[in-house]
């Protein structure tokens, strides 16, 4: 009889999480390809059009990056929240509270020079998001109230509040069909770059150096990774963990809400339950294939909207968007098992 | 006509058993034989063997070689379940019972339990012997920790375990309680003729439990079946520990002020329970005060303690004269107190971090420049830490396990020791390492204490004691039994009172 | 005389209420366990596009049911594989699976939507309305009448039997179970696939009676909410019946509420399960200092001891 045992590999390749990614990528495109076979699709047709549709021209590609930037941020927030250890589900939600500031502090307030207004609503979007996991963070610091469940359902809340407030107060008459909140002013636009690439993507660049810098190579990021790894180290160490884990909740959820924010301003231009389909919840997926890495987040965020944008795109051809979510999850199943293959190690253990 | 004699006599053969961990020879062609119905010790120092030897007899080790033959069947492969089976069962110094659930619940789910129509008799009868008078609908969480120990026993009782090894037993108890274990022991080994072994290094225990001794000593069984009434405690510690090769270093260090002082600490845990009883001692400037005992007795409590990693005691604690007992480890770190705990992977050292960013929870503060860590100084930091220690840390961005655990305590001890504290708190800072290793640290102390540090060390190796101490106290049970000058240093002596008998 | 809006209140109430039941007793069997299955919200839908497309296919309502149930519990059992045999983080799994189930189920059912589905889950009382709270109760449909019986039989297991003790020690504390000779493994890789099954058959009763038809995204948040359920009842089933009532309560107070004369919003209404949920795990977490009933091991994989 021979047992076998699970055991932890003591030497883990550096690039392990990237070659992990690749390979998932590689299964996921290959489950993709089953799917669209059973469906009487050509993969080969269908992904070359996804490609070309995303990424094939300047439009598209400007199409792509605009859709990365909710991705890429709430997923910055989430790695930075990760850092401690803990699961920030709620981006969904933050990006809602962050439209829903913005559009708050809008209405109520005009400031003449529109890029400090700009500047002024896109800071009430962060702000918004970090209210938004106000109660999860501290229900989780001070009482250890599981936070994966609090901020799973602060998305519903603040999902049935934009429902709520589209519908009542801050409902549109000029909008029939669909309700949406007004139409916030031209003005206050986020400015294009180049053809449509917004000028959020040039705030996602920097808030990626800014997770970067928090997480790496401020003592802010150092006192996270070493509460995230002993309480008691961490005491020792002199780090108060429940002050830095809070405050890393927070500045989570306002990158999320930024996030909000600048879909707001440059996407969708009000307030609507449309703002946000599903990008908390792929952010948690662009965070986790990378293993919480900033610059990797930044570079799987942009993978993931060029495919999302495929996604959309090959509806013309008759094939759901839904493909896109799929191939989407599916890295992430297939990085998870070659990545066991790494991390682990299959013994036998030897009888007499 | 002698083989058919010895085929009824031994209950258990464990023959010529050995077991080798990597570099370190667990167990050394072992021999130990059990008789039905009497109640054994296995007595040995921390390191021994008796741990690995219990697990290779409840199936959870594989031995590398030997024979192990159970009422005269030859076991080829034990495991868990087939010991279980043949009647052998352990209680783990750490319990294994669901807090939540009760008593009855947590004998009847074991599938091995073999009283699964008659459980009311059984449990009366086992509780009667055990003097549990407690409902076997009462939950576990509201038991004391004596009445827990009594349900893991009655555990090994209901899957009909015929050799029951208890491993530490008293070290939970009460005097009292430990009386009644030992009243049950006796019934159940004459009336239920159950064969008991009690792993333990508390001569008292053995005095007044066992009938006869096994004694291991770094691996090797240089003790067999000796009756316990025909020996002596000297000739027991001797044995366990043999001659003490003292390595000798000068001891003409000069001493100073008192530099750590700590005065009538006191330390009740959550029950009331008494952990620290009114410890009082002081260690002077350029002076190694060496605590003795047996793990358990206090000093992991009392290091927490100096250290301000627990904060709700009676008593101060003064270091370089001012009182720092309300205050926290920052305080203490500022007044140049360093720690180096028994736990390095927990407390000393943060799990799931790098080596690079463990290195630096010592004095990180001094690489910042307002919120920004510098990398280079955390790398130059580390660099002078390898060069002077000689550690060995291929990548310093991989995570800390991967370190060896002789580098790993390398790396805590130069942490701690590079600033040239004043106050050192040791504790077991060589324990698993390898020869050149324990040199290396014995020299970093002696350095320390040259430059005039209060010197702090807790350690379960005599020899170590002995080597690098100017005093030696004994803690036993939570107090400070006894105190040795250097010339009264001698293994008889010290063996003693750590066993609690202070003469 | 009583009211018919109330009759027909209640009659919404239950209906809804079985819905969520069921998912949330599916996830309690597999949390008790020690697994955390955020996946339900797509095993939901699995089990509900699968049993729509057999039924309109096959027109046989059995056939459907059980493929539907199947379906999800096969799904389930992916979460199961990673979970268990790979010991990989639960969340992470939990999460791929329900974003691949809600996309899978859209995909699978893109051209059955708006189909009409001819045949429909039995209900008992034919198509009179009930004229009185009895009525209500004892012309409801099967599903409803098995939801009962589920719950009678899990509480029974779970508080009676020794093979539901051993499967809350499982959950409670790994060590002690591995100890007592219980196959940590197989129970929780089984308890994820029944957990599974639940969601399924809650699933069909979505698309086989509840609304009946399939659409996008018509699952909308049950499973997470069945997941909020399993804490508001403290793991306990007949504790998250209640609170599955109370629920479904909400959900079909809201669009009724202008009937009654309130004036408070629907739509803040539907919020109002999330806004209690937190409120009482917050409540019982501070007053049980941690101890809110949640199986101790829960999210912690059990690795066996090595040598």
């Amino acid at each position: 009889m021979n047992n076998y045992i699970l055991s932890k590999k003591l030497k883990t390749n550096e690039l392990s999480t990237f070659y992990s990614f690749l390979f998932g990528l590689l299964i996921a495109f290959f489950i993709g390809s089953i799917i669209l076979f059973l469906q009487s699709n050509n993969p080969l047709e269908v992904f070359s059009l996804m490609i070309k549709l995303s990424v094939g021209s300047l439009n598209s590609l400007s199409n792509s990056l605009n859709k990365a930037i909710p991705l890429i941020l709430a997923g910055l927030g989430i790695s930075i929240i990760n850092s401690v250890k803990l699961w920030n589900i709620g981006a969904e939600g933050q990006i809602f509270m962050g439209a829903i500031a913005l559009n708050l502090v809008y209405i109520n307030v005009t400031i003449g020079n529109s890029n400090l207004f700009i500047f002024i609503l896109l800071i009430s979007g962060f702000l918004g998001g970090s209210f938004c996991i106000l109660l999860p963070a501290l229900a989780k610091t001070l009482f250890g109230v599981n936070e994966i469940i609090t901020t799973l359902l602060t998305n519903y809340i603040v999902f049935g509040l934009t429902i709520y407030l589209v519908n009542g107060v801050w409902k549109d008459p000029n909008s029939l069909n669909f309700p949406a909140a007004a139409y916030i002013d031209k003005s206050v636009y986020l400015p294009i770059v180049t053809s449509k690439l917004s000028s959020g993507f040039l705030i996602c660049i920097m808030f990626t150096f800014i997770a970067y810098y928090l997480k790496e190579k401020s003592v802010f990021g150092y006192e996270l990774r070493i509460a995230g790894g002993s309480e008691l180290t961490a005491l020792y160490a002199g780090i108060k963990s429940k002050q830095v884990a809070f405050i890393a909740m927070l500045i989570g959820g306002g990158f999320a809400g930024l996030a909000g924010a600048i879909e707001l301003l440059s996407q969708t231009h009000r307030v609507s339950t449309g703002l946000s389909q599903g990008f908390g919840y792929t952010a948690i997926i662009v965070a986790a294939i990378t293993g919480m890495r900033p610059i990797g987040i930044f570079l799987v965020g942009i993978l993931f909207g060029a495919l999302t944008i495929g996604g959309s795109v090959i509806q013309t051809i008759g094939v759901s968007s839904y493909l896109a979510e799929i191939i989407q999850a599916s890295t992430l199943f297939g990085a998870l098992i070659i990545q066991f293959f790494f991390n682990y190690e299959i013994k036998k253990v030897e009888n007499d | 006509m002698y083989e058919i004699y010895s085929m009824n006599k031994y209950l258990l053969q464990v023959n010529n058993i050995s077991k080798k961990f990597g570099n370190v020879q667990a167990l050394n062609k072992v021999n130990f034989s059990l008789e039905e119905g009497v109640v054994y010790g296995l007595l040995g120092e921390n390191g021994a063997g008796k741990s690995t030897l219990m697990n290779i007899l409840s199936g959870i080790y594989m031995p590398d070689s030997g024979s192990i033959k159970i009422k005269d069947n030859l076991i080829k492969k034990l495991s868990p379940e087939i010991a279980s089976n043949n009647g052998i069962g352990m209680v783990h110094q750490e319990f294994r019972l669901i807090e939540s659930f009760t008593i009855k619940e947590n004998l009847i789910l074991s599938k091995s339990n073999k009283f699964q129509n008659n459980f009311e008799q059984t449990y009366k009868k086992y509780s009667e012997i055990f003097a549990l008078n407690l409902k076997s609908s009462k939950y576990i969480s509201e038991l004391s920790v004596g009445e827990k120990q009594k349900v893991e026993i009655m555990k090994l009782l209901f899957n009909n375990s015929s050799i029951m090894l208890l491993d530490e037993p008293t070290a939970v108890l009460t005097p009292q309680e430990t009386q009644q274990l030992k009243i049950s022991l006796e019934t159940l080994s004459k009336s239920e003729k159950k064969t008991i072994v009690l792993i333990t290094h508390k001569l008292k225990e053995i005095r007044e439990f066992t009938e006869k001794i096994y004694i291991l000593k770094n691996g090797n069984m240089v003790a067999e079946n000796i009756n316990t009434n025909e020996t002596k405690d000297i000739e027991l510690i001797q044995l366990m520990m043999g001659e003490v090769n003292r390595r000798e270093i000068k001891k003409d260090n000069i001493k100073g002020k008192a530099k750590l002082e700590v005065k009538e600490v006191s330390l009740y845990s959550n029950q009331n329970l008494e952990i620290l009883n009114n410890i009082s001692l002081e260690i002077k400037s350029g002076e190694i005060l060496g605590v003795a005992g047996v793990s358990g007795n206090g000093q992991v409590e009392l290091a927490n303690v100096i250290c301000g990693l627990v904060k709700n005691y009676k008593g101060s604690i003064v270091i370089s004269n001012k009182d720092v007992s309300k205050k926290g480890v920052k305080t203490r770190k500022k007044l140049k107190l360093s720690y180096i705990p028994e736990n390095r992977l927990g407390i000393g050292l943060a799990p799931g971090v790098s080596v690079l960013d463990n290195s630096a929870i010592k004095e990180y503060f001094k690489a910042r420049y307002g919120p920004h860590l510098s990398s280079k100084k955390l790398n130059i930091y580390l660099s002078n830490l390898i060069n002077q220690f000689a550690i060995k840390a291929p990548n310093v961005k991989a995570e800390i396990s991967t370190l060896s655990g002789g580098n790993m305590q390398k790396l805590l001890m130069g942490r701690e020791l590079i600033s040239n504290p004043d106050v050192i708190v040791a504790s077991q800072p060589t324990r698993g390492l390898d020869f050149n290793a324990v040199e290396a640290i014995h020299e970093l102390l002696v350095e320390q204490r040259n430059q005039g540090s209060s010197i702090m060390l807790f350690s379960e190796d005599l020899d170590e004691l002995f080597k690098l101490s100017d005093r030696i106290i004994v803690m036993f049970e939570g107090a400070i039994i006894k105190e040795f000058s250097l010339e009264e240093f001698s293994i008889d002596k010290l063996g003693l009172a750590m066993a609690g008998i202070n003469e | 005389m009583i009211d018919l809006q109330f009759l027909g209140l209640l009659n919404a109430t239950l209906q809804a209420a079985t819905l969520l039941f069921i998912a949330a007793l599916g996830e309690l069997i597999a949390e008790k366990a020690g697994i955390l299955n955020l996946g339900v919200e797509g095993m939901i839908s699995i089990g509900a596009v699968t049993g729509f497309i057999t039924a309109i296919n096959t027109e046989n309502i059995v056939l459907a049911a059980i493929v539907g149930v199947l379906s999800a519990s096969i799904f389930s059992s992916i979460h199961g594989f990673f979970t268990v045999i790979l010991k990989q983080d639960q969340t992470v799994s939990g999460l791929i699976l329900t974003i691949l189930g809600i996309s899978l189920s859209s995909m699978i059912g893109k051209s059955y939507v708006g189909k009409k589905l001819e045949v429909k889950i039995y209900k008992f009382g034919g198509a009179n309305e009930p004229n009185s709270v009895l009525e209500v109760f004892l012309s409801q449909n099967l599903i409803f009448y098995l939801s009962i019986i589920l719950l009678i039989i899990v509480s029974f297991i779970f508080n009676k039997t020794l093979f539901g003790k051993r499967i809350e020690a499982i959950g409670e504390d790994l060590k002690a179970s591995n100890s007592m000779g219980l196959n940590i493994n197989k129970t929780q890789f089984v308890a994820t696939c029944v957990g599974g099954a639940f969601a399924g058959l809650s699933g069909i009763f979505l698309t086989l009676s509840y609304v009946p038809y399939w659409t996008d995204s018509m699952t909308a948040g049950r499973g997470w909410i069945a997941l909020a359920l399993v804490i508001f009842g403290g793991w306990k089933p007949l504790r998250t019946a209640f609170g599955a009532l109370l629920f479904g309560f909400l959900e079909a107070l809201g669009p009724r509420l202008q009937t009654y004369g309130f004036e408070i919003s629907p739509y803040l209404i539907k919020i109002t399960p999330y806004v209690i949920t937190i409120i009482v795990l917050v409540v019982l977490t501070i007053l049980k200092k941690g101890n809110t009933g949640a199986p101790k091991n829960i999210g912690v994989p059990f690795f066996k001891e090595n040598r």
